[in-house]
């Protein structure tokens, strides 16, 4: 994966937004274009403005209440859920804008798999919860349901711990299985880019490096967006990394450049631990 | 490191602290207490919820306990005592109850002065007992009062016998005669077990021919009849096809007519067989009953029996009361039409106010958008669950039976009029009536499931692609079944014990035949039913003899609280299953 790309961008006075991300070969996933949300009267995010590179692995980093984590579910159109929501930009998947008129919601969340904070699997069997994203678009054939098992299972690193109790009820798991399972979900539907949202933050260091080898497996096959808390997950598991402060997107570029030569002193302060 | 001086450092314990406190308290500071001050302490508060929940639940236990008790001992076969009284007068009866009560004045003026003294000395106080001297056909009376001081001599002869009679109720006395197929015989027990036994079989039979096979053949006639009224109705009284329907069905009213005298002439033979078997009982003044020895349920001889003939009767008793028919004015017999009746009307209740609730409050929950009409509906359902069942009952009679029923027989029975078919109370408004009653708790409880599945799992639905529908249907609801189930079980055991709107739309005292039977089409919600809990109202206060029903309410009352146990018990056990299944792991 390839060189780097630098842009001198918008001369902002009070945080300068610097660009110099890695970009992958196969171009890009989702295009975010002058995007701005507002919860009610609150704005939490002002003109991000950035590419996600398909293949790659794209961190948010940032401190609490920065909006990664609205910004991250901007992009499944998971925050509709919300009251009071309002929105302006584009966010572009494939040259179309996914809030634009007309975007079946459904379709478009069956092109991203999403992966929460806390391990979510539902009140079924481990077989149920993975092929549930299959079931609900109306798959019934049972060979392509077992085939879909296996195969997402198997990328989750959980067909071994799972393969002799695919039946039974996936509550039984310990939380870093059910976080993998979640994973094995995510993946289903064969997604263009899956989301995780601190997808590590309720799991004990050894399901963490669990997650963060799965993570760096599937980086190539989808393109990966994960928010995290962990300047050192974010480290070692992405590609690029964004660093968000107070709804805007400071400092998006290759992760090594990022925490070892960061251009805008707010993002050194941040990677440091001067602040955060 | 300083060097304390021994002021600085007192010595250890209680002592040390109080010099502490002494010493601030010199000082003019605060002065620190080492003990709480009480109101900051909790236990008062908690030795009086405590306390107050443990008089709650002696008391609860109490009631259940004394209704037990009555329950289980009424059916106990208990000795006759022949009581012979001062003035000469010998009765025979089964004691009953008993207890001391103030003598009255006329009553001491007739004693004689040792038994005058005796009772002032005991502060005009004397126990006496309330005997079943039975043979209400005989006396016009069941029960009668014996004062203690006015008992010469009581004895339990072994002679004496206790009937059970299909009417009449009970009757008390000796065996005077046996007939047996027109021949007078002598006492013989064995014999007269067997015969009873025989006897009752021709009664069972004569009834069975008379309910099921001309009770058949009475629907059929009544069929036929309202099919010629509705050709009648329908096409106009002189008109042809009329005119064929009626000449077709009155043909086939005489083939069931000839059917029916073939049952009749069978039952006046089994009639007069059994007028040929004969039993003469003797009350205890000598007057002598003699009746069909198929009139009598149930007899044994009350002072000679054994620990095994007592269990026997005990539990024939208890077989005869949930398996059989009311008697003698519900005060005897078995209790089986109510049983049936408070089950279908409350399964059929369950039928109705599942879906209703569910999808209110899943409209209200999911769909609906919160806002003030949303909350002022919600209010609304809270208040519904207040309002007395009285005044859902006459909502169900005026709007159910009357305009409802009453709009169906005008669509649907007109032949029948102006008798109602559904225009009058039945066991679908009964159980439509008490659905409204209880809706309110299915739609708070299915609303507080709903909120409490957590917002991570409809999100990761969603994530999934899934339609809200989908999360609604596979990952909300099955999370929220055992809330729901919950919600039914509080409304069942509401339901199954309300008994006020009821009577007002479909229960009754006697129904002659169950909602469910063997006749096209089967189901019949239409039909008026019995119940338990009204069954309890109506022995124990509604008939001829408060007295002798009294033992009834009590088993009745503990067998309604067992059904209404079990049925909870079943649905609580359904729903920890489903628990079960959806519990959450140990994240």
């Amino acid at each position: 994966m390839s060189d780097t790309t630098t842009l001198a961008q918008s001369p902002d006075d009070t945080a300068k937004t610097s660009y110099h991300y890695k970009t992958g070969n196969q171009g890009v996933a989702l295009d975010i274009k002058d995007f701005n949300l507002w919860y009610g009267e609150t704005q939490a995010l002002f003109d991000t403005t950035f590419p996600i590179q398909k293949g790659l692995v794209t961190a948010l980093i940032g401190p609490s209440g920065c909006g990664k984590s609205t910004l991250l579910r901007s992009l499944n159109r998971m925050n509709d859920l919300v009251d009071g929501l309002r929105i302006s930009g584009k966010i572009e998947v494939d040259g179309f804008d996914i809030y634009g008129k007309g975007v079946d919601v459904i379709a478009l969340r069956k092109r991203m798999g999403m992966v929460f904070q806390k391990p979510n699997p539902f009140a079924m069997s481990i077989y149920d919860n993975v092929t549930y994203p299959l079931r609900v678009d109306g798959v019934t054939k049972k060979s392509i349901l077992d085939d879909t098992v296996e195969r997402c299972l198997r990328s989750a690193a959980l067909w071994d711990e799972a393969k002799d109790r695919l039946h039974d009820s996936a509550l039984g798991m310990s939380g870093g299985q059910q976080q993998r399972l979640c994973i094995a979900r995510g993946i289903a539907s064969d997604p263009e880019v899956l989301l995780m949202d601190e997808p590590c933050s309720a799991l004990d260091p050894i399901a963490t490096a669990k997650i963060e080898n799965l993570i760096s497996q599937l980086a190539g096959t989808y393109t990966i967006v994960i928010v995290t808390h962990s300047m050192t997950q974010a480290a070692r598991v992405s590609h690029n990394t964004g660093f968000m402060y107070l709804g805007r997107l400071i400092e998006y570029g290759a992760t090594e450049t990022i925490f070892t030569n960061p251009k805008v002193p707010r993002t050194n302060d941040y990677v440091t631990g001067r602040f955060g | 490191m300083t060097v304390s001086t021994e002021q600085d450092i007192p010595a250890s314990g209680a002592a040390g602290l109080a010099a502490v406190a002494a010493r601030e308290a010199t000082a003019g500071r605060r002065v620190r207490r080492f003990s709480s001050d009480l109101s900051a302490v909790g236990e008062p508060a908690l030795w009086a919820f405590g306390g107050a929940l443990a008089l709650g639940i002696i008391l609860v236990a109490g009631f259940l306990a004394m209704i037990a008790w009555n329950g289980f001992t009424t059916f106990w076969p208990k000795p006759v005592e022949q009581v012979e009284l001062r003035d000469g007068t010998v009765l025979a009866g089964v004691a009953t109850r008993g207890g001391p009560y103030r003598v009255g004045e006329d009553v001491l003026q007739r004693l004689d002065d040792t038994q005058r003294a005796e009772i002032e000395d005991n502060n005009g106080i004397a126990n006496r007992t309330l005997y079943q001297t039975a043979n209400f056909d005989l006396y016009g009376d069941d029960f009668r009062w014996i004062s203690d001081f006015e008992v010469a001599q009581s004895t339990t002869p072994p002679d004496y016998w206790y009937f059970e009679r299909q009417v009449w109720g009970v009757f008390i006395g000796r065996i005077a005669g046996l007939t047996i197929d027109g021949e007078s015989r002598t006492l013989d027990r064995a014999l007269l077990a067997r015969e009873q036994s025989a006897a009752r079989d021709r009664f069972n039979q004569i009834r069975r021919l008379e309910q099921r096979d001309i009770g058949r053949i009475n629907f059929q006639i009544e069929r036929e009849r309202l099919a010629q009224r509705r050709a009648v109705l329908r096409h106009g009284e002189d008109s042809p096809e009329a005119q064929a329907a009626v000449a077709e069905g009155q043909a086939r009213i005489a083939e069931w007519q000839d059917e029916f005298r073939v049952l009749q002439a069978q039952v006046n033979e089994l009639r007069e067989l059994d007028r040929r078997y004969r039993i003469q009982m003797q009350e205890v003044g000598g007057r002598e009953v003699d009746v069909e020895l198929s009139q009598i349920v149930r007899l044994f001889p009350a002072n000679d029996l054994g620990i095994f003939d007592k269990i026997g009767i005990y539990l024939s008793r208890w077989w005869e009361f949930v398996s059989a028919e009311p008697r003698e004015a519900n005060t005897q017999g078995g209790v089986l039409p109510a049983i049936f009746g408070t089950v279908a009307m409350t399964l059929l209740m369950v039928v109705f106010v599942a879906p209703f609730g569910v999808i209110t409050a899943l409209y209200l929950r999911e769909y609906a958008k919160q806002g003030r009409v949303t909350s002022l509906v919600r209010i609304s359902v809270n208040n519904l669950a207040g309002v007395p069942s009285i005044v859902y009952g006459v909502f169900g009679l005026g709007f159910f039976a009357y305009t409802m029923g009453g709009t169906i027989d005008q669509l649907f029975y007109p032949e029948n009029l102006p008798n109602p078919t559904f225009g009058k109370g039945g066991i679908l408004w009964a159980s439509l009536t008490l659905a409204l009653l209880t809706v309110p708790v299915v739609i708070v409880a299915t609303e507080e499931a709903l909120a409490a599945v957590p917002r991570s799992m409809r999100e990761g639905s969603l994530a999934c692609g899934a339609s809200k529908w989908q999360t609604i249907r596979y990952v909300v609801l099955p999370k929220a079944l055992p809330g729901i189930m919950t919600g039914l079980i509080l409304a069942m055991a509401r339901g199954a014990g309300e008994v006020a709107p009821l009577m007002l739309v479909g229960v009754v005292k006697l129904a002659p035949a169950l909602p469910i039977d063997g006749f096209y089409p089967f189901i019949h919600l239409d039909r008026s039913f019995m119940h338990l809990g009204f069954h309890i109202f109506d022995v124990g206060f509604q008939s001829r003899n408060s007295e002798a029903g009294k033992p009834m309410v009590f088993v009745t009352t503990l067998l309604l609280l067992a059904l209404i146990v079990t049925m909870n018990a079943t649905a609580i056990t359904i729903r920890n299953r489903l628990k079960r299944k959806y519990a959450d792991g140990q994240f």
